[in-house]
């Protein structure tokens, strides 16, 4: 009973924010819904007991991504007023075309419901290891079985993290850069070297 | 089956969140309406005597040296939330999973050690 | 009592919102990429409901595989918006025409 009403909260306020991310007028309006709308689908996460994918989406989605849309939202100074020109142009159209697409998936559904067809079921060899926690059984088969898909997350982060780095760093023009410190030069230094004594004569200064 | 049971206080702790915000929220305005007399005049609500209207919006550019440590950050973030999983489960994955995981952080120093080198961690 | 079904018809209509966005905003696109990362929450949830009712873990790993590819798809897009804000000083999607023949 609990459960039917945590469903229906978390689903109600995760399409209740769905909608205002893309109906308010103002981008950071727009992340901030978009962070409301990423807490409650971790709370349906949780629910069907997926709490290892609930507590990513926060940390990943709630901590990083949106956070780095906020950045380049309060970065780039657009004038928000003149981008909304199309939109009650462009509503109806895709008003339809969504009503359409959603009519489809819950045809589906009731398709699939139906009995029509008979999908496949799990074989067994990926079930759950049944071991204590949701984080458990998600490491033993993650770093098993798909090893190599996992590597190859790695190899999609890091060609992120160059691609973002080339894309956006450019170099200073030298004249604008600093001088360049040597800390260990500097710890190096002692007086003997630094300074000298000299004796010139009247009206003749030393050389340096 | 999951036991959900664990998470009710956590539940009841953000349901008492919202009410007490929502009482917070709508106490003073309901209040604050039925008390005070309501009749706003566009020379009420227009700004006080020595201020002057906004020129332009408040928020400023900011440089897109945060957007570069912004990014970085959502990577190593990836990288750490993989670690949770591998970390507990590592006596049922044994060695090569310990190999896989070495062979992960390996790419992500490469990453790391190239962000260095263009020095995109550097502040200017 | 909630079964799968509810949880397919949360995430159609969070993927059908994902779309709507996409037709709406067609200026902005800040909102563009907002809309697909809703779609892909959609698929998210989709993938862990499925995991769930199927008593398969393989749908919590792919989830996480894509969380990984949005983190990335956000990373780049956004600095793809950076630069050609950059050089343009617009980001208004109808301007994008220096590709043209």
């Amino acid at each position: 009973m609990l459960q039917t009403i945590a469903f229906y909260l978390f689903a109600t306020l995760v399409v209740a924010s769905a909608v205002m991310v893309i109906m308010s007028r103002n981008p950071v309006h727009s992340v901030l819904w978009l962070i409301l709308s990423f807490f409650n689908a971790a709370g349906l996460m949780v629910l069907v007991g997926a709490e290892f994918i609930a507590m990513l989406l926060v940390i990943v989605y709630v901590g990083a991504v949106a956070v780095l849309f906020l950045f380049v939202v309060m970065m780039l100074d657009i004038d928000f007023a003149s981008m909304r020109a199309g939109f009650v142009r462009n509503a109806p159209l895709g008003i339809a075309i969504a009503l359409v697409l959603l009519a489809e998936l819950v045809l589906g559904i009731g398709a699939y419901r139906a009995g029509a067809l008979i999908l496949g079921t799990p074989d067994g060899t990926a079930a759950p290891l049944l071991f204590e926690s949701n984080i458990e059984s998600i490491g033993a088969l993650l770093y098993s079985r798909y090893l190599f898909l996992f590597e190859s997350a790695g190899i999609i982060l890091l060609v992120a993290m160059i691609g973002a780095i080339v894309l956006t760093h450019r170099e200073r023009p030298a004249a604008h850069r600093r001088a360049h410190q040597d800390i260990g030069k500097q710890v190096r230094r002692n007086p003997k070297e630094a300074t000298f004594n000299a004796s010139p004569e009247i009206g003749k200064g030393i050389d340096l | 089956m999951v036991d959900l049971s664990q998470y009710l206080p956590i539940l009841i702790f953000l349901g008492i969140a919202l009410a007490l915000s929502c009482l917070f929220v709508f106490l003073p305005m309901g209040v604050s309406r039925l008390t005070g007399s309501h009749n706003p005049t566009a020379e009420k609500l227009s700004e006080y005597e020595c201020g002057f209207p906004a020129f332009e919006d408040p928020r400023s550019q900011f440089d897109v040296n945060f957007y570069l440590i912004a990014i970085l950050f959502i990577i190593f973030d990836l990288e750490a939330a993989f670690l949770f999983p591998w970390a507990v489960s590592l006596d049922l994955t044994g060695w090569p999973g310990w190999i896989t995981m070495m062979i992960f952080l390996f790419e992500l120093i490469v990453g790391f050690a190239y962000a260095w080198k263009k020095g995109a961690l550097e502040w200017e | 009592m909630i079964g799968i079904e509810h949880f397919i018809v949360v995430s159609a209509i969070l993927f059908v919102l994902g779309v709507l966005g996409i037709f709406l905003n067609r200026k902005n696109i800040i909102v563009i990429l907002m809309a697909i990362e809703l779609i892909l929450l959609a698929v998210n949830i989709n993938l862990v409901a499925f995991s769930a009712f199927l008593g398969d873990l393989t749908g919590q790993i792919f989830a996480m595989f894509v969380l990984t590819v949005a983190a990335g798809e956000a990373a780049i897009g956004l600095a793809i918006l950076v630069i050609y804000f950059r050089s343009r000083g617009t980001i208004a999607v109808q301007d994008a025409n220096r590709m043209k023949g």
